[in-house]
C-alpha cells in the first residue's frame, strides 16, 4: 500500500515537473489556492526525493537544449514562398473574375431565352390561328421547332465523333504496322 | 490578442496579399521548425511549408478569429502533412517516423556555426538524435509545448485529440527523451 502510494507521489511530481502546475490544474478557479500548496507539496517532494530532483534538473536540462536547436528557414524559401502565394491570389482573383462572367452570362442566357420563349409561343398561336389549325397542331410545332437545334447538333456531334475514331484508328494501324514492319 | 486575430480573419476573408507577406516573414521559423520536427525531412518541411501557405490564402476565410492564429496554421499545416503521408503510404502519422528512408536532419543547412559551445552542440545533437527515435506524435506535442510555448489546450486543438492525450504525449515523450539527454545511444 505505502510502495504504491510512494509510487503515486513520484508520478505525480514528475507530471508536475514536466506539464506545469498550473496545467495540471484543470480548474482555473482552484489554481490560485491549489497552486500554492501543489507548489509547496513539489518543493518538498523534491527535497526528499532525490530520483526525482534528478529528474526535474534532465526535465529542464532536456527543454532547454530543445529550445537551444536552431532550425531557421532560409531567406530563399521565404521569397519563393510570398512569390507562389501571390500567384497563386491573381489566379484566384481572375478565376472569381471569370466565375462572375459565368454567372451574368448564364443570367442573361436564362433571361433572352424566356424571352424568347414566350415570344416564339406566340407568335406560333398567331400562326396557327391564321392557318385556322387545332391548337395541338402548332403546339406539337412549336415543340419541334424548339427541340430540332439541339438534334442537329447531337447527330452532327455523334457523326464527327465517329470520324474522329476513325481517324484515329487508321493512324494507330498506321503506326502499329510500322513498328511491325 | 483577439484585435490582432480579427484583423487577420478580415485580411485572410480578402486575401490581402500584404498581409499573407507579413504573416509569412512573422511564422516563418516557428512553422518550418514544426513542419521539420513533424516529418523528420527538412526538403519535405520545406515543400509542406509552401503548401501550408497557399492553402492558407485558399482557406482563409475558414479561419476563426476566436483562436489564435499560430493554432490554426499549425493545424493546416499538420493535416497537410497527414494528406501528404496518406497519399505515399496508407498510414497514421506514424508513418512519418516508420518511413524506412527518413533521415532526421533537424539541423539547419547554413546554420550549423551557431554550435559554437562544445557541450551546447553535444547535448543538442544527442536531443536531435533522441527525438529521431520519438513517435511523430510525441515530436510534435514535444515542438508545440517546449519551443512554441502553446498552452495544452491550443496543442489539442492543433492535433485534434483530448487534453490527457496531450498531456500523456508530453510527459511520455520528455521521459523518452531523457535518456538521450547523457549522450545514450539506445
Amino acid at each position: 500500500m505505502s510502495i504504491r502510494k510512494d509510487n503515486d507521489a513520484h508520478e505525480r511530481a514528475r507530471k508536475l515537473i514536466v506539464l506545469g502546475r498550473s496545467d495540471e490544474l484543470s480548474v482555473a478557479d482552484e489554481r490560485s489556492s491549489d497552486e500554492r500548496s501543489t507548489n509547496a507539496w513539489l518543493a518538498a517532494h523534491l527535497e526528499s526525493c532525490a530520483s526525482c530532483r534528478v529528474f526535474a534538473e534532465n526535465a529542464a536540462e532536456t527543454i532547454r537544449g530543445l529550445r537551444a536547436i536552431p532550425i531557421a528557414a532560409e531567406r530563399s524559401l521565404v521569397s519563393m514562398t510570398q512569390m507562389r502565394v501571390r500567384q497563386r491570389a491573381l489566379e484566384l482573383q481572375l478565376q472569381r473574375e471569370r466565375m462572375w462572367l459565368v454567372a451574368i452570362s448564364c443570367t442573361a442566357v436564362t433571361f433572352c431565352g424566356l424571352l424568347s420563349t414566350i415570344a416564339l409561343w406566340r407568335g406560333f398561336a398567331w400562326l396557327g390561328e391564321r392557318a385556322q389549325l387545332a391548337p395541338s397542331v402548332w403546339q406539337v410545332g412549336f415543340l419541334i421547332f424548339c427541340v430540332t437545334p439541339a438534334l442537329v447538333a447531337g447527330v452532327l456531334l455523334l457523326a464527327s465523333g465517329t470520324h474522329f475514331d476513325r481517324h484515329f484508328d487508321t493512324n494507330l494501324a498506321d503506326q502499329i504496322g510500322s513498328y511491325r514492319g | 490578442m483577439t484585435e490582432e486575430s480579427t484583423e487577420i480573419a478580415r485580411g485572410l476573408r480578402r486575401r490581402d496579399p500584404d498581409l499573407l507577406d507579413r504573416l509569412i516573414e512573422q511564422y516563418q521559423h516557428r512553422l518550418l521548425r514544426y513542419l521539420v520536427y513533424l516529418t523528420g525531412r527538412r526538403e519535405l518541411a520545406e515543400d509542406l511549408f509552401q503548401e501550408t501557405w497557399i492553402r492558407v490564402l485558399e482557406r482563409g476565410h475558414q479561419f476563426n478569429d476566436k483562436y489564435t492564429f499560430s493554432t490554426w496554421l499549425f493545424a493546416v499545416a499538420r493535416n497537410l502533412a497527414i494528406d501528404h503521408m496518406r497519399r505515399r503510404q496508407p498510414a497514421s502519422l506514424d508513418g512519418l517516423l516508420n518511413g524506412g528512408e527518413t533521415s532526421f536532419d533537424v539541423p539547419a543547412t547554413g546554420q550549423a556555426s551557431a554550435f559554437d559551445t562544445t557541450l551546447q552542440h553535444e547535448q543538442n545533437e544527442h536531443i536531435s538524435a533522441g527525438m529521431q527515435h520519438l513517435p511523430a506524435e510525441y515530436r510534435e506535442a514535444l515542438v508545440l509545448r517546449f519551443q512554441e510555448g502553446m498552452s495544452l489546450e491550443e496543442i489539442a486543438s492543433v492535433a485534434n485529440v483530448p487534453l490527457g492525450t496531450v498531456k500523456s504525449r508530453i510527459y511520455r515523450g520528455l521521459s523518452a527523451l531523457e535518456p538521450w539527454l547523457k549522450g545514450a545511444s539506445l
